[in-house]
């Protein structure tokens, strides 16, 4: 084998502008943490806010020179600068949000805003990767951050529980992932997607491809919180800092999300995994119904978001289940705007618990918020509108992300999977109420204080856009939405 | 007036949520209030207009306004009125101002969102009468659960929280189901017509399978029978009815309740013809059991309020079996409809005046058992007169609009089923010997107790909003016509041709150039695989 350092030109370094920028950007906040004039938090946040910002910038940079580079190890392509625009945009408010809240100095210190900067380096790769190789090196760039960041910005014994169990949770899903890999390396002799196409169209029975795609598919179950191998989910999310929860629900998720199309859109599609189907109704049903049935119990409400990430994933795993050979569109474009709903959600969502907690490792629990309705009440107003949206009442964009995914479905002839959705989703909306009931029904606990001393303004503010765009998404900007979600998906659809 | 006849219903239908925005950053809870009165009255004005510009003559769909909205999946804004939602809508708009002049006097700091709710819930409820596009309707028809359950679980009851969940995990259930069997005939048309359209005026021209239409059918009826509400899916109503503060039930029972019909005549019946013949004995009986069962329920009640929830039950069972009365012809017997369609007029307006009359002594007394009253009539002369009327109606006594109603669902039925009519004629027997007794216990006998002594007879403000519909309950007995001349067509046209429902557009009452043209196909899935 022949092997040639190819060159780079001009347009590799403007294509991949925005990972570059963050990498460099890592280090140098790794750097300025040295040295203690320009160590505070306000500097720190300065520079990793302006890292962000700068990325986010290139990105349309980088739109403007797509390609192929390192034989398929970057991409630069409509997918990867969607997935690009929303990782670094969630990066970028939640940074913004961190600042002005009760975590403000243990996450801008040097080391963790270099790891968070480290951590969205590894997402970059991810979502601009056509090869199994450097997919799998992204993916676990970002997860070791995370499992370093949960349990070490704010040390305490149940985030260090939560990293634990996600770190030895995850190795596993690591190793799943890894080995499914090895498999279809073994059965195509390559690592390039591009390349293992056409090998997967001749080699439909072949069982070791077949086997390894199960595999990989174990793995990113793990990932994505599928049940049954959620079971790390519940105490990381609860362990961790609220920010970083927040980070996990939406971004692990995009992430996720995109390794899973670019690996088995095609394929599955052609018919060629047996498994592919099979495997992903196994797990939408689990999730929706483990989900949801789980949040019912829950009295800490990180933990309820937890069960509700599950059964949303199994949601979104409905309509990965329905890319088969009828169509591959509708649900590759239904499961990217239900991803891009549930992130603002959920961020919108966390953005208001972050300001309701007055520590920073203080754990909400669903009766703290009895009476909310009473002393903040645009704040409990925001989180209701959250809660229709999760739970997908009309008219908010948890309603439109539904019915896509649902029609997706019945487009496959899943209708089965679709009636336990609609019965997840009525399940869901007893949890979901739950939350309401307290906010506006109750009266408020003698002896809890919760909400921030001042109102901070990048969580307000952000909080209100996501509640305008909520409900502006499931009613008027639902079409100019699908269309840019359509533009994210249309290699995907066409190659 | 071009504005006015080309965009009336997109008005009607938003001009509410203006209202209820504009009253969330009102400065104060009298502008609020005042805000609330304007912007329902302006909507009751725009009702008006509509009903009279409205052409009778015709069965088609008026004053529509389509828009594309999501191109890719053929959703449309389509809003229209005919004949068999006319009606509804004016009812709605009348309901509204005057459940504001009800609520005018609580000096309650959350005054503001429960206007802000009123005004939401009203969008909410002319957005599903008026909505011809599936989603657009299903939409609204799940928004209007949101004011509706904030109603019953901040301004409710003792055990107020019980009974809005359970009001709303009752109805999100059926509009679930719904939603399945939506998304169900919207794959029918595209494997049918090879694209996808919600609207339902595209979705009547789908021949659904025979197989498919039994599930379709159960999946819709379930859900209209959970919101009529039909035996045995009505355990949520007496507990959402008690606990709903008076405005909540009024809504609730003039309006909300009126959607379970409304959609079954609306949805279920033009979409799943066969599915109706074959499930309509099945549910006549239960529309029978649920008029018998309501019947008894109610006379056993000793809470006012409980007593009149029950009546609903038993009220709606009539319309139900009004809806469903099939000749052997296998049209849809048009007395009956005609009666169903009247029938859930006269139940809004009696039954709203009921809730009314009951929240009046409520306010005095705090206590809705009837053993706690007695001899009203000569403390308060006319809040008997009011309560007596509201009763003749309800019991549908010749001369009130609930004598019509009745009277020709049974006529019609009769023709279809006798056994039905016999049964159901039962029912209004019944009902005449629990509605006396309330009236009785309420308002004769010695007025013994000192606290009922000194009750004041209603004031203005109650004369403003209870003598509307006492009018209206006379009236509508003494015209019917009046009333039903506008739906006639429409009411024909559904019994005759529900076989093979379509409804022309018609343009008569509009300028054409308001709208783009509603036509079926033209919209095709533009995301299809390029593979």
């Amino acid at each position: 084998m022949k092997f040639d350092m190819p060159l780079l030109g001009l347009d590799f370094y403007l294509a991949s502008s925005p990972i570059l920028i963050v990498i460099v950007g890592s280090l140098l906040v790794m750097l300025q943490s040295v040295f203690k004039p320009i160590a505070s938090p306000r500097a720190v946040y300065f520079s990793t806010f302006s890292v962000i910002i700068l990325a986010l910038a290139s990105c349309f940079i980088a739109q403007q020179n797509p390609g192929r580079f390192l034989e398929g190890a970057f991409i630069s392509e409509s997918l990867g600068s969607w997935g690009l625009l929303l990782i670094l945009s969630i990066g970028a408010i939640l940074v913004a949000m961190i600042r002005h809240s009760n975590w403000d100095k243990s996450f801008f210190r040097g080391e963790i805003s270099s790891l968070f900067l480290m951590i969205l380096i590894g997402m970059m790769v991810v979502v601009t990767s056509d090869d199994l190789v450097t997919l799998f090196v992204g993916i676990e760039m970002s997860s070791i951050g995370i499992y370093a960041v949960l349990g070490y910005m704010v040390p305490t014994r149940k985030s260090q529980e939560g990293a634990l169990k996600y770190f030895v949770l995850g190795s596993f899903a690591a190793a799943f992932l890894l080995f499914g890999f090895g498999l279809l390396y073994g059965a195509t002799g390559t690592t390039k997607l591009v390349a293992i196409l056409p090998y997967l169209a001749r080699l439909r029975d072949n069982s070791w491809i077949q086997i390894g795609a199960l595999f990989s598919m174990v793995g990113l179950g793990f990932k994505f919180a599928l049940a049954p191998f959620h079971l790390w989910a519940p105490d990381a999310y609860e362990g961790a800092p609220t920010p970083i929860t927040a980070f996990m629900a939406t971004t692990v998720k995009v992430v996720v999300l995109i390794f899973t199309l670019r690996l088995f859109t095609h394929a599955a599609a052609a018919g060629l995994y047996q498994v592919w189907t099979g495997g992903m109704l196994f797990m939408a049903i689990l999730s929706m119904l483990f989900g949801n049935i789980l949040a019912l119990v829950q009295t800490s409400l990180k933990r309820m978001m937890a069960y509700s990430s599950i059964a949303h994933s199994g949601y979104m795993a409905v309509a990965l289940a329905a890319i088969a050979s009828k169509g591959v569109a509708l649900p590759v474009a239904a499961v990217l705007f239900y991803v891009l709903a549930y992130s603002l959600v959920s961020l919108g969502a966390f953005g208001i618990f972050m300001w309701l907690e007055r520590e920073e490792n203080d754990s909400l629990q669903l009766d703290d918020l009895a009476g909310l309705a009473k002393k903040h009440p645009w704040a409990a107003v925001g989180l209701t509108v959250f809660m229709f949206s999760f739970s997908g009442m009309p008219p908010t964009v948890g309603f439109i992300s539904k019915f896509f995914v649902f029609s997706a479905a019945v487009q496959a002839d899943l209708i089965g999977l679709v009636i336990i959705g609609a019965i997840g989703s009525s399940i869901s909306l007893y949890y979901y109420l739950r939350i309401v009931v307290r906010m506006f029904m109750d009266d408020p606990l003698p002896n809890r204080v919760i909400g921030g001393k001042s109102i901070s303004w990048p969580i307000s503010t952000f909080a209100t856009i996501a509640v305008l765009l909520t409900v502006l998404m499931g009613t008027v900007l639902s079409a100019p939405v699908f269309d840019f979600v359509r533009w994210g998906s249309q290699h995907l659809v066409v190659r | 007036m071009s504005l006015l006849h080309s965009h009336i219903l997109s008005i009607l239908i938003f001009l509410p949520l203006g209202f209820a925005g504009v009253i969330v950053f009102s400065p104060s809870v009298q502008i609020s209030r005042w805000l609330a009165l304007v912007g329902s009255l302006v909507n009751f004005a725009l009702g008006l207009w509509l009903w009279s510009a409205f052409n009778g003559s015709s069965h088609g769909l008026q004053f529509v306004e389509a828009y594309e909205w999501l191109k890719q999946f053929g959703i449309r804004y389509i809003v229209g009125v005919d004949g068999l939602s006319l009606l509804l809508v004016v009812l709605t708009v009348f309901l509204t101002p005057l459940v504001v002049i009800s609520q005018w006097h609580i000096a309650d700091s959350r005054q503001k969102m429960f206007f802000f709710l009123l005004m939401s819930l009203e969008c909410g409820m002319l957005g599903a009468l008026l909505a011809f596009d599936m989603v657009f309707f299903y939409v609204f028809w799940e928004a209007m659960l949101i004011p509706m359950y904030f109603l019953i679980g901040v301004w409710g009851g003792s055990r107020r929280i019980y009974a809005a969940t359970k009001f709303i995990i009752y109805t999100v259930v059926g509009s679930l189901l719904m939603l399945i069997a939506a998304i169900g005939l919207y794959y029918l048309h595209y494997k049918q017509f090879g694209s996808f359209s919600t609207s339902l005026l595209d979705l009547y021209r789908i021949k659904v399978p025979l197989g498919a239409q039994t599930w379709l059918f159960l999946a819709f009826g379930v859900a209209f029978a959970i919101k009529v509400p039909m035996w045995p899916f009505h355990t949520w109503l007496p507990d959402a009815h008690v606990e709903a503060p008076t405005a909540g039930s009024v809504i609730l029972a003039g309006v909300l309740l009126k959607m379970g019909t409304y959609g079954i005549l609306r949805f279920a019946i033009p979409l799943f013809p066969e599915a109706t013949v074959t499930f309509a004995p099945m549910i006549a009986t239960l529309g029978v059991i649920g008029i018998i069962y309501g019947a008894l329920t109610a006379w056993m009640q000793a809470d006012a309020k409980k007593m009149v929830a029950y009546s609903s039950v038993s009220h709606l069972g009539f319309v139900v079996i009004g809806s469903v009365a099939i000749m052997g012809d296998l049209s849809l017997n048009k007395e009956a409809l005609t009666g169903a369609v009247y029938q859930m007029i006269n139940h809004g307006i009696s039954t709203g005046a009921l809730f009314f009359l009951v929240g009046v002594i409520y306010e005095r007394r705090h206590t809705r058992q009837l053993a706690d009253f007695g001899g009203l009539a000569t403390v308060m002369p006319w809040y008997s007169l009011l309560l007596i009327i509201a009763t003749l109606g309800s019991v549908g006594l010749p001369g009130t609009g609930g004598f019509v109603g009745e009277f020709y669902i049974l006529l019609g039925t009769f023709q279809a089923n006798p056994t039905v009519a016999i049964t159901a004629s039962l029912g209004v027997l019944l009902g005449a010997i629990y509605m006396l007794a309330l009236c009785k216990a309420v308002l004769f006998g010695p007025c013994t107790n000192p606290k009922n002594q000194e009750l004041k007879d209603i004031n203005l403000r109650e004369a403003a909003y209870l003598t509307p519909f006492a009018v209206l309950i006379i009236v509508m007995g003494i015209f019917p016509n009046a009333f039903l001349s506008k739906s006639r067509m429409s009411i024909e046209y559904l019994a005759d041709n529900y076989h093979h429902y379509q409804l022309p557009v018609d343009r008569m009452g509009q300028q054409a150039t308001s709208a783009l043209p509603v036509k079926a196909a033209e919209v095709s899935f533009v995301i299809g695989d390029a593979r």
